[in-house]
């Protein structure tokens, strides 16, 4: 269950010979019973790690507020103030913040903020899928017409790595204008500034997997006839996989990025963007809901990278274990 | 030959680099003519061209000068017809595929319907005896058997001619030895020509019914030797006199076009 583990490039699927002895079991294309207890060994000690991590997180927060409140903020003998004062307004408690979940999102309400932020969530993952699966499949488009069409390739490439060096801040308000102009909806606008940073990494990533077959591999196909469209369908396209994937786990951060970003320009109504924004207006109020919407946030992004390692885990199930 | 050749070549010359002040004489002058169900190993040195020179047969690339004809037409035609099937160094399986769809995938380019491809990846996988490991995937075969699946993808689309390019060299003593009795096996039972490019001369007499020897610098045939041998050949083949005595003479005629064109 690792989420900050993202490979740029899996390894080279290079032919070893006698690496692994053919299934022990009787079982057709089984794996030894001895790999399986071997990966969920694996799994548990991940899922131990997390758990750790986030326990390591919490100390500290809570560590670092207790020691300030009780030096007053200032290291002692030099008098140097902590960086973050640690009041209730800077730095509420974990249980503040855990508590404010199950209390109504706004005073009278019947929805407690947990639920509020989770029906925000969902409205931002929507926008954020829609920009993905844009996004992706113009980036496996742009990486095929890239592999085939040389001159396009040198000729484009400069520009979209500019495209993605100008500052989302400033692109954002631009798509949002282009959208209103045409009379789409404000979700459209979230979704395309979503894809914006989502096509990227695909198309940089695929682009290497499309290259990745070794020249045997190539030279076979050649030798039973295989045209440009067969060797990509046959070939290319299942070496590039991995790489895929690999481009696909940063489009995912990447779009809810963008997702959060485009509803702060395009003033949609809904999303944990919005809700971000009004909580920070009304910090004061209420310090522990920003935190709060800001946790979501975060869990949102893990759970649209998790979701896709289980599509990929499935995809890949038949490859060998890197 | 008698016979009519399947493969011909005349006065076919290679040049890399043939515009700029670093151009290589890959081949000089090579005239060559194999006849059907001939297995004739391509032997040399390496930098000989002998791979080079199947890479012509095969249309992987092309030659500067000269004709080729593979079964009576242009190996590009040849190859587009599937009329040979090519095992290499490296068999260059696909991981993602199952033993048994790579055998097939000869027959998936040339667009057999399915239930066909099939069969006859089935009928190749016993061919070359891996037949229960048809569901298996190639990183879980051994180098050895991965090859002996090569070679049945090479041959399920029923081509005539089998060109390999030293298909053998990734594997130690014990297993080589034991795929080149298969290899025999298997191509008495399905008859296709062979090309062969090896640079052991032990595995190119116990093979072929006949060694090219070709010299180095530029790529030249120096030598075509018949291998006189009965078959089948066996494991036994490989300790009597006649088998030494031939390693012995393809051995001489090897150093011989060697030091010929040696610069001292």
């Amino acid at each position: 269950m690792t989420v900050t583990n993202i490979p740029a490039t899996p390894g080279a699927a290079a032919p070893r010979d006698g690496a692994r002895p053919p299934g022990g079991k009787s079982a057709a294309g089984g794996r030894p019973s001895g790999e399986r207890a071997r990966a969920a060994r694996g799994r548990l000690a991940n899922a131990f790690g997390v758990v750790l991590v986030i326990a390591l997180l919490a100390g500290i927060w809570e560590g670092y507020k207790a020691l300030g409140q009780a030096l007053g903020d200032r290291i002692p003998l030099i008098g140097l103030g902590f960086p973050v004062s640690t009041d209730d307004l800077s730095m509420p408690h974990l249980s503040s913040i855990i508590g404010a979940l199950g209390e109504p999102a706004s005073s009278g309400d019947s929805v407690s903020l947990g639920m509020y932020l989770v029906g925000e969530t969902t409205v931002t993952l929507r926008e954020a899928l829609y920009g993905l699966t844009a996004g992706a499949l113009l980036g496996l488009a742009l990486a095929v017409l890239f592999l085939h069409v040389a001159p396009v390739s040198r000729g484009l490439m400069p520009w979209l790595v500019a495209s993605q060096t100008v500052p989302l801040v400033a692109i954002a308000p631009m798509i949002v204008i282009w959208a209103g102009k045409a009379d789409a909806p404000a979700w459209i606008a979230v979704a395309a500034i979503a894809a914006y940073l989502a096509f990227f990494p695909v198309t940089i990533n695929t682009l290497r997997g499309l290259k990745s077959p070794p020249a045997t591999q190539l030279e076979f196909m050649r030798s039973v006839g295989a045209g440009r469209r067969q060797t990509l369908l046959w070939l290319r396209l299942p070496a590039a996989l991995p790489f895929l994937f690999a481009g696909l786990r940063l489009a995912a951060t990447a779009s809810v990025v963008g997702a959060i970003v485009g509803e702060l320009s395009a003033g949609t109504g809904r999303g944990i963007g919005r809700s971000i924004l009004t909580f920070a207006y009304y910090y004061s109020n209420g310090p522990e809901k920003l935190y709060a919407a800001v946790l979501i946030a975060a869990l949102t992004g893990i759970v649209f990278v998790q979701a896709l390692a289980v599509a990929e885990r499935l995809a890949l199930r038949n490859r060998p274990t890197r | 030959m008698g016979e009519p050749a399947i493969i011909s070549v005349r006065d076919v010359h290679k040049v890399f680099n043939g515009h700029t002040d670093r151009a290589v004489t890959a081949l000089q002058d090579i005239n060559l003519d194999i006849g059907p169900g001939e297995f004739v190993s391509l032997l040399g040195p390496s930098g000989c061209g002998k791979s080079t020179l199947l890479r012509v047969l095969a249309d992987l690339t092309s030659p500067s000068q000269g004709e080729v004809t593979v079964n009576g037409k242009t190996p590009r035609a040849a190859r587009a017809d599937r009329d040979y099937g090519m095992v290499f160094q490296q068999a260059g399986l696909f991981d993602w595929r199952s033993v048994q769809r790579n055998v097939e995938l000869p027959l998936q380019v040339a667009g057999a319907p399915k239930d066909q491809r099939r069969a006859k990846a089935l009928e190749m996988l016993e061919l070359v005896r891996l037949g229960e490991f048809a569901k298996h995937f190639p990183w879980q075969l051994s180098g050895g058997m991965q090859q002996r699946v090569a070679i049945a993808r090479a041959l399920s689309a029923d081509p005539s001619i089998l060109f390999m390019d030293e298909p053998l060299g990734a594997l130690d003593e014990m297993n080589r030895e034991r795929l080149q009795g298969e290899l025999l096996r298997i191509w008495t039972d399905v008859r296709t020509t062979v090309v062969f490019v090896t640079h052991s001369i032990s595995e190119a007499v116990f093979l072929s019914s006949r060694v090219v020897v070709m010299s180095a610098r530029p790529g030249r045939i120096a030598a075509s030797i018949d291998v006189d041998l009965p078959y089948p050949r066996v494991a036994e083949t490989r300790t009597t006199p006649e088998f030494f005595a031939k390693v012995k003479e393809v051995r001489q005629v090897l150093h011989a076009a060697e030091s010929e064109q040696a610069p001292a």
